[in-house]
């Protein structure tokens, strides 16, 4: 089978409109949060993306074009696979003309339209793993010979339904997103456009493996069992053994107790010896489908810039983690967790070529 | 490369008029807690298994479900509350999401494992998609649709159970 590696990324977050910014702005100590209103008299903050001239549909538009090009996809002939990867896709410009959506696919149609894409074009929606799942059926492409590239486009962007929803489930904090930290108190949602590039042509960061178990016990939290499999899984089909993983980007978006569930399942992967941590969602907040993507373009951006998150608040002394404490000094293989709605678990093992 | 079979396809295009009462027959229990369209997509991949003579989905197979309507009344009912200014109900905010019914169809059949909701319009092409990399356990795929067509909700679930063909020359166990 052939290998899967990463030719190139984009992003588009509340951090900025490209990787430079994005990181610029990291360097900086981040963004502030902007409240949005969900419904009357409910106001939650959310990292918005930068906002420009024209409506919904000519923002989106200018985004994922940005972001295409950024990571490569358009200087090619376009017509390979694309998967389109969402939780909310267009019910944002829905919002607008108080339409209804009938078919599902219809938005990453209009997508591939934007980029002047060829290719066959593929929605996966499955809440916060949407785009880790697109990727890891980019990969099963490549890896079959059925394709040479595949463009995964991760996309959440400005609405009010997501909010309101997750609002109303009681799982948004009021102030801020702090995973691991004593003070957590719910998540914080993110919009953002992101790209992953994906070939079978060497290059710096590689897809090892990765696994997608959906344990539909607890529909709306963290399995311990689940995040064990989907880590034992991955970690298999990359051919590695915990004690090779030299950094974890966990799930962990703030959550009083799915942080603490994840982290407890971490110990039974890892035993105490933890390998140590990175989290953006403090910075970007939690970019749900679109997550997987964009999370992977920051930090391998970060890597490749010898940038890194700063931590910002103060972790829960009981979860004995070194989150954001800078990069490792061995850094090749890395643990890429995300854990969604509807009991999706996903991991991706990613190897850093260059070390 | 793997060579496959369809051991079991069900199409229920409208179900009988029964079909809830049926399933929870089926299931010793009526589903609670999940809308209309997970429910349906519940109902075709139990009636696909047992068409396929398999009480369990092996831990190591595949479910992919597409559906182009998604849950169009848990979404039309939640967009209409948001649409009044009110926070969605939690359920139905829930209901509407695609992974739900994943969910929902995993715990129905005791099985975790990999589930996807995944959509395109070449729908050979998506099977095929979901086969590549599909382990010994196969695949269950299913596509759903809960449309409305003239102010009616009509009802569409159709199943298909793939398995590897076993290579030439192996043996069946017993």
């Amino acid at each position: 089978m052939r290998p899967v590696f990463i030719a190139g990324t984009g992003l588009a977050c509340a951090l900025g409109g490209d990787l430079p910014d994005c990181i610029a702005a990291l360097l900086r100590g981040g963004v502030p949060l902007v409240a949005v209103t969900a419904a009357e008299g409910f106001d939650w903050p959310v990292f918005q993306l930068p906002r420009g001239d024209g409506d919904w549909a000519t923002q989106a538009r200018a985004h994922v074009r940005r972001v295409a090009a950024e990571c490569g996809a358009l200087a090619t002939s376009r017509t390979a696979p694309l998967f389109v990867a969402s939780s909310s896709l267009d019910i944002g410009e829905r919002e607008q003309d108080a339409s209804f959506p009938v078919d599902l696919q219809d938005f990453a149609d209009v997508v591939a339209g934007w980029i002047d894409w060829r290719g066959p074009v593929y929605t996966v929606s499955t809440a916060c793993t949407s785009s880790v799942n697109a990727m890891l059926a980019a990969s099963d492409l490549i890896r079959h010979g059925e394709a040479a590239n595949a463009l995964v486009l991760g996309i959440e962007l400005p609405n009010r339904y997501t909010l309101a929803g997750f609002g109303a489930m009681q799982l948004l904090s009021p102030d801020a997103a702090r995973p691991f930290g004593a003070a957590r108190n719910g998540l914080v949602l993110g919009e953002a456009v992101a790209a992953s590039w994906l070939t079978s042509e060497a290059a710096r960061w590689r897809v090892r493996g990765g696994a997608n178990v959906v344990d539909g016990r607890n529909p709306a939290g963290t399995e311990a069992g689940a995040v064990d499999a989907m880590c034992s899984q991955a970690l298999s089909q990359a051919g590695l053994a915990p004690s090779d993983v030299d950094l974890v980007k966990p799930q962990a978006a703030g959550s009083v107790t799915n942080d603490a569930i994840e982290l407890d399942a971490l110990r039974t992967v890892f035993g105490n010896a933890l390998p140590p941590m990175v989290s953006f969602k403090a910075q970007i907040g939690h970019t749900l489908g679109a997550a997987g993507v964009a999370e992977i373009a920051l930090l391998a951006r970060c890597i490749e810039a010898r940038a890194w998150p700063a931590l910002g608040y103060a972790l829960d002394p009981a979860c004995e983690v070194a989150l954001n404490q800078g990069a490792p000094a061995r850094l090749r293989y890395i643990l890429f967790n995300t854990i969604g709605f509807g009991g999706g678990h996903t991991a991706l093992v990613l190897e850093d070529c260059s070390r | 490369m793997t060579a496959w079979q369809c051991v079991a396809h069900v199409v229920a295009d409208p179900p009988a008029t029964d079909w809830r009462d049926a399933l929870a027959r089926r299931l010793g229990e009526r589903p609670r807690r999940i809308g209309l369209w997970a429910e349906l997509a519940i109902h075709g991949a139990r009636a696909c298994l047992d068409a396929a003579g398999e009480e369990v989905l092996p831990a190591d197979a595949r479910l992919r479900v597409a559906g182009f309507s998604g849950a169009m009344s848990a979404t039309r009912a939640a967009t209409q509350q948001g649409a009044r200014g009110l926070l969605p109900m939690p359920f139905g905010f829930m209901q509407s999401q695609p992974s739900q019914m994943l969910a929902a169809v995993g715990a129905s059949l005791g099985w975790c494992g990999d589930a996807s909701f995944m959509l395109g319009r070449d729908a050979p092409a998506l099977v095929r998609l979901a086969q590549l990399g599909a382990a010994s356990g196969g695949v269950l795929f299913g596509r759903v649709e809960e449309m409305e067509e003239e102010g009616a909700v009509r009802l569409r679930t159709e199943w298909w159970r793939f398995v590897p063909v076993p290579p030439r020359g192996s043996r069946s166990p017993g």
